[in-house]
Formats: structure tokens, C-alpha cells, sequence
């Protein structure tokens, strides 16, 4: 979810949660003020009724207000009682029940005793609740509305040099030589961010480079002295007049300096494929290169009598390192080579943007976990250094595609096939 | 035929030019790139090995130098640096071979005489040891005047041990050789003894003989008087 999007939702809930709780309390406010605008109302009116029946102006009978808001009856004994209630009653005007406040008093003057019934209409108070209610509710919506403008504005507008920031780091490549550059934002807050993230990135910069400068002086030093090694036991290996047991123990030491400088090179060839040094991509088709490479090995397969069998039912293009791509494919080449028995098979299937290298071998099902991790020797074939699967894993890692395995139908798949 | 080793490690740099002082060829050295230069622009040279990670800067820069002054000679950069960059520039610059250290002495041998076979005769100067007649560039070979029929791999194999006569080659330069990066790949040493089994056999049906020698553990030899 962006972050916008979730402010704005988080925003929306809360103003909803405040405007209710305060709707219920303003409710109940202006129920309670309207109330007692009417007992005061009523109070006053009493006030008033008694006032005038002290004067003197008595009454013998009852007597009603053209409105049917006064009701004065004479009582024959004294009584004190002030009782406040709500009733309904039929108005003339509006012909319904509507609710009414009604107020019971007793008023005395010398020897009379009356009983006072005052009635006033909620009518219009119920009016005027609704009335604030339908403008709360507007009120509410107008500045829901435009407090939620107001705020993707400002933040849009506060959080553009974050965006700008976001996208110079997504454009950023580490193993380019160009250093980013962030504009200053007059926020201090992202100018400081952006400060870090320069610093950060320059810093990864001189580390990439003195670990890229590491790897290849790496492989310079080690294997300049294996090329010595190498060459001088080869001159040793060349004289004749050496004995069967010499000449089998220089071999010995001649096969491991080969080792050690595979080796050597497969594990500079995995750091750099995980440094990113192989630039230059080109959209390569697999489906060519597969064959190609059958081609240049044909003779391996036609030794152990190996039948390989491609089916393309579809073009497959990835884009990666050319170099790359061939040493995948050899890599998953000599694995299907390498682990196959004599008279087997390897089939190659191309689908839509899917390869599936599949061979013969060992029937039962490999461990797929392990099988991509390095020095991961399922079986012990001598000349396997354990590193060609994981170098082939890592080359896919590197390029967005996916490398699986499974095993079915008696035959191991190697399947590549483009992230989504 | 002279050639130019430049090469600082003197260990590595003894060796080759032992190597290739055993081949006929005569060989001279430079241990730096200024020396290097300097011969260069005073002699001759057929063929010229080249480091590219000399003490004194990177050798690419007497490729093009070379290029300019003696046009004939043949470059072969010999690098450690296995990377790519390298070898493109240099073979841009006009390289006419690229070989990664470590590589085997007998690899780097018959680089040199294919270059020189390529530039000398452009190609068309033959083999001949004995009956036997190799046409490089046709990719044929006659015993006698009889065409003898080979697979792409027994050919490259035979040329490989015709380049190194009387040398031991071992197992695995030969399965280098001929399949590159590949050859750890698969059990290629049994596949070179299936290939060398196959190329003996044709050999030795058309009446030439057998030149392969075993040499115990290690590889084999091709004998020729």
C-alpha cells in the first residue's frame, strides 16, 4: 500500500471515529440546552402565572389558553407539587401526536388553590436538532473532503523529494561508475537523508571497487603462482628418465594444481557473478545457444552413447552477460552429462520462456535444497569441484531467473524459467 | 623463428622459454614492459607472448604499438586476469590470440604454431612427419595419398600431438584442448582415451604406425623419428 493511500485511509477512520464521538456528544448537548431552554421557558411562565394570580386577578373557574398551552383549574384544598413530564398530544396545526414538556404546579393566593398545567411544543426543538444535525453532517463532509484534498496536496507536495530520492536510488546501479546525485530539498529532514544515502552510496561504491580490485588482484596472486606450479611440474612430467613411482607422484601434484586452480577460478568466477561485474546484457537466444553447445560436445555425448533429443516448441530469450549464458548452459550441460549413466538420455524441451534441461541418472529424487549450495557433492565424481550447479544458480539469481529442480518419470529436470 | 616472452615472473617466464626452446624456436625475454618496448622496436620477432599485468603497466599498450610498427608479428596475450574486458581490448587491438594463466605449456605451443602456420604460410604449409601429411587449413589428413577420415575432435587431437612431437602430454591438457572450459565437465579423460583409441585405430588400418606412446599415469606421447 503506499504511503499516501495509507495515510489517507488511516486519516478517513480516524476523522469518521472523532466527528461520531463528537456528533453523540453534541446530540446529547443540545438535547440537554434545549431542555433546559424549556424548563426555563416553563419556569418563567410559572413565574409569570403566579405573579398574576397573587395580583388577584382570581379565578373561580378553569381556564384554557386559545393555544392549549395554559391550563388553570381551581382546586378546593391546598397542595405543593412541581412535577415536570413529557406527554404527547394532538396538535390542530400539524394533525399528529407531536411531543410536548409539561409542567404541573400548584399555586395558591389567599384562600384559592389552583392547580397549573403549562405545555410546551419540542416541536421546534426537535426541528432545530435536526437542523444543526443536517449542517453538522454537511459541515462533516466539506471538511472530510477538503481536509483529505488539502492533505494529498501538502503531502505530495511534502514528500516529493522523497519520491525524487526513491527514484534516483531505484536508477542507481552500484557497479556503474556514476555516483548518484540528490537535489537539495530545502527540508532538513530529507537533506539530511539525502546526505546519508550520498554517503552511503559513495561508500558502497569504494567498497565495490576495492572488492572488485580484491577479486581480480586475488586471481592475479594465486594464479601466477599456480601457473608456475603448473608448468614446472609439466617440464618435470616431460623427462623420460623419471621412475613409474615419480612419475606418478608428480602427476598426482600436477592434477591437484589443476584442482586448485579450477577452484580458484570457479570461486572467483561466483564472487564476481555476485558482485554484478558482468555488465553488457544482450537479449540471447537459448534455444540457439542450447544447441550450439550440443554441437560443440557432440563427441562427449556420442562416447557414452548418450542420446540427446531438443524439442523447441517455443523461442526462449533471456537477457544476460553472453559469457554468461554460455557457462550456465555448460554448467547444466555437464551436470546432465556428468551424473548420466551410458545409454541415457538428455532431453531438452524449450516452452514459452521456459527451458527444461532434463537427463537420466540416478533413480531416485535429489536433495533440491542442498543440490544448489556450494561443495554440495550429492555423488563423489572425481573431477566435480561441487561448484558448477551453484555457479548456475547464482547466474540465474543475478539475471531474474528462476533455476528448479524436480525429479519425475525417472529423469531429473533442470528447469529455467524467467521471474515473474 | 624467433620469439619475444614478456613476462615478469622469471619462474613462470624460465619455463616457457625452456618449453619453447625444446620446440626449435629461438627465444628472447623481457622482464618489464619498458623492455619490452625496447625490444621491440629494435628487433624482429615472429611471434611475441605478452602479459598483460606487467609491474610497469598493462601490456595491451605495446599490442598497439606493435601493431604499428611491425604488423606481422603475431600477439599472443598471456593473462591472469580471466576477465573479459581484457581479452576483448586486446584482441581488438589486434591480439591475434588470448590464453589464461595457468595454461599448459603444450597449449600454448600449438597456439603459437597455428598462429605462425596462419601468418607465415597464411595457412597453407603442410605436415608432414613420415606418410603422414596434414593440410591445417583443409583440415585434412593424407597417409600417403590416401585421405584419411576423421571427426572434427580426432583431427584437432592429432594436429595437438603433431604440434608437441616427442612430448608428454598429459590427460588433461589434452582434454582442454579439445573441449575447453568444458573438459572438467564430464569424465573427459576417459573420453580423450576413447578418442585417442578410435584416431590409433584409423591410423594404424591405413598402414601408418602407431606414433602414440603411453606414458604411465600421466598421458601420452607422439613419437616420430
Amino acid at each position: 500500500m503506499r504511503l499516501q493511500a495509507k495515510i489517507n485511509v488511516r486519516f478517513l477512520v480516524l476523522m469518521f471515529l472523532i466527528f461520531s464521538v463528537a456528533g453523540v456528544v453534541f446530540y446529547y448537548m443540545i438535547g440537554e440546552v434545549a431542555n433546559r431552554n424549556v424548563r426555563e421557558m416553563l419556569e418563567s411562565r410559572r413565574a409569570y402565572i403566579i405573579l398574576n394570580l397573587q395580583k388577584g386577578s382570581l379565578l373561580t373557574d378553569s381556564f384554557s389558553s386559545p393555544d392549549n398551552s395554559i391550563f388553570i383549574r381551581h382546586m378546593d384544598q391546598s397542595r405543593q407539587y412541581r412535577i415536570y413530564s413529557d406527554t404527547l398530544a394532538y396538535d390542530q396545526a400539524e394533525k399528529e401526536l407531536i411531543p410536548f414538556r409539561k409542567l404541573t404546579f400548584t399555586a395558591s393566593s389567599g384562600n384559592h388553590h389552583y392547580k397549573v398545567v403549562l405545555l410546551q411544543s419540542l416541536l421546534e426543538m426537535e426541528d432545530f436538532r435536526m437542523l444543526i444535525f443536517t449542517f453538522l453532517g454537511g459541515l462533516f463532509l466539506f471538511v472530510m473532503t477538503s481536509l483529505f484534498l488539502v492533505n494529498s496536496w501538502l503531502f505530495s507536495k511534502a514528500w516529493n523529494p522523497f519520491l525524487k530520492s526513491l527514484s534516483v536510488l531505484n536508477s542507481w546501479n552500484f557497479s556503474e561508475g556514476k555516483s548518484a546525485h540528490f537535489d537539495t530539498t530545502g527540508i532538513d529532514e530529507f537533506d539530511q537523508l539525502n546526505d546519508l544515502l550520498q554517503n552511503m552510496m559513495q561508500k558502497i561504491r569504494t567498497d565495490f571497487v576495492i572488492l572488485k580490485e580484491f577479486t581480480e588482484n586475488a586471481s592475479h596472486e594465486l594464479q601466477t603462482p599456480l601457473a608456475i606450479i603448473k608448468s614446472k611440474l609439466e617440464l618435470i612430467l616431460q623427462d623420460r628418465s623419471l621412475s613409474d613411482e615419480q612419475h606418478r607422484q608428480i602427476q598426482a601434484a600436477f592434477e591437484s594444481t589443476i584442482r586448485l586452480s579450477k577452484l580458484n577460478e570457479a570461486l572467483l568466477l561466483l564472487s564476481k557473478i555476485e558482485n554484478q561485474q558482468f555488465v553488457g546484457q544482450k537479449e540471447i537466444d537459448f534455444c540457439q545457444l542450447v544447441q550450439s553447445r550440443i554441437e560443440y560436445l557432440s563427441d562427449l555425448f556420442d562416447l557414452k552413447k548418450i542420446d540427446v533429443t531438443v524439442q523447441i516448441d517455443s523461442l526462449v530469450l533471456f537477457t544476460m552477460n553472453p559469457l554468461l549464458a554460455e557457462i550456465l548452459i555448460n554448467n547444466l550441460l555437464s551436470n546432465a552429462l556428468r551424473h548420466n549413466h551410458e545409454n541415457g538420455r538428455i532431453f531438452v524441451h524449450a516452452g514459452y520462456q521456459e527451458i527444461t534441461i532434463s537427463n537420466t541418472g540416478k533413480n531416485q529424487e535429489l536433495d533440491a535444497s542442498g543440490l544448489f549450495r556450494r561443495f554440495a557433492k550429492q555423488v563423489s565424481t572425481g573431477e566435480s569441484n561441487g561448484l558448477g550447479l551453484s555457479i548456475a544458480f547464482e547466474i540465474c539469481k543475478a539475471n531474474h531467473i528462476l533455476l528448479s529442480y524436480h525429479y519425475t518419470d525417472g529423469m531429473h529436470h533442470f528447469v529455467l524459467k524467467q521471474e515473474s | 623463428m624467433k620469439i619475444l616472452v614478456i613476462e615478469d615472473e622469471s619462474a613462470l617466464r624460465e619455463t616457457i622459454i625452456s618449453y619453447l626452446e625444446g620446440e626449435g624456436f629461438l627465444c628472447e625475454y623481457a622482464g618489464s614492459l619498458e623492455s619490452g618496448n625496447e625490444k621491440v622496436c629494435l628487433y624482429e620477432y615472429d611471434c611475441i607472448l605478452v602479459d598483460i599485468g606487467l609491474p610497469d603497466g598493462s601490456g595491451l599498450t605495446l599490442i598497439s604499438k606493435l601493431k604499428e610498427f611491425h604488423p606481422e608479428t603475431g600477439i599472443i596475450i598471456i593473462s591472469a586476469k580471466n576477465s573479459i574486458d581484457d581479452k576483448i581490448s586486446g584482441l581488438d587491438l589486434g591480439a591475434d590470440d588470448y590464453l589464461t594463466k595457468p595454461f599448459h605449456l603444450p597449449e600454448l605451443n600449438s597456439r603459437i604454431k597455428s598462429l605462425l602456420r596462419r601468418r607465415k604460410f597464411e595457412g597453407k604449409q603442410a605436415v608432414v612427419i613420415e606418410n603422414l601429411t596434414i593440410l591445417p587449413e583443409n583440415r585434412q589428413v593424407f597417409v600417403g595419398n590416401e585421405l584419411l577420415q576423421l571427426t572434427k575432435s580426432e583431427f584437432d587431437l592429432l594436429l595437438f600431438f603433431t604440434s608437441n612431437r616427442g612430448r608428454v602430454l598429459s590427460k588433461e591438457s589434452i582434454a582442454e584442448h579439445l573441449w575447453g572450459d568444458f573438459a572438467d565437465a564430464a569424465d573427459s579423460f576417459d573420453f580423450v582415451y576413447s578418442h585417442l583409441k578410435n584416431l590409433r585405430r584409423k591410423l594404424t588400418e591405413k598402414a601408418a604406425k602407431d606414433y602414440f606412446q603411453n606414458v604411465y599415469g600421466t598421458g601420452y606421447v607422439f613419437m616420430a623419428e
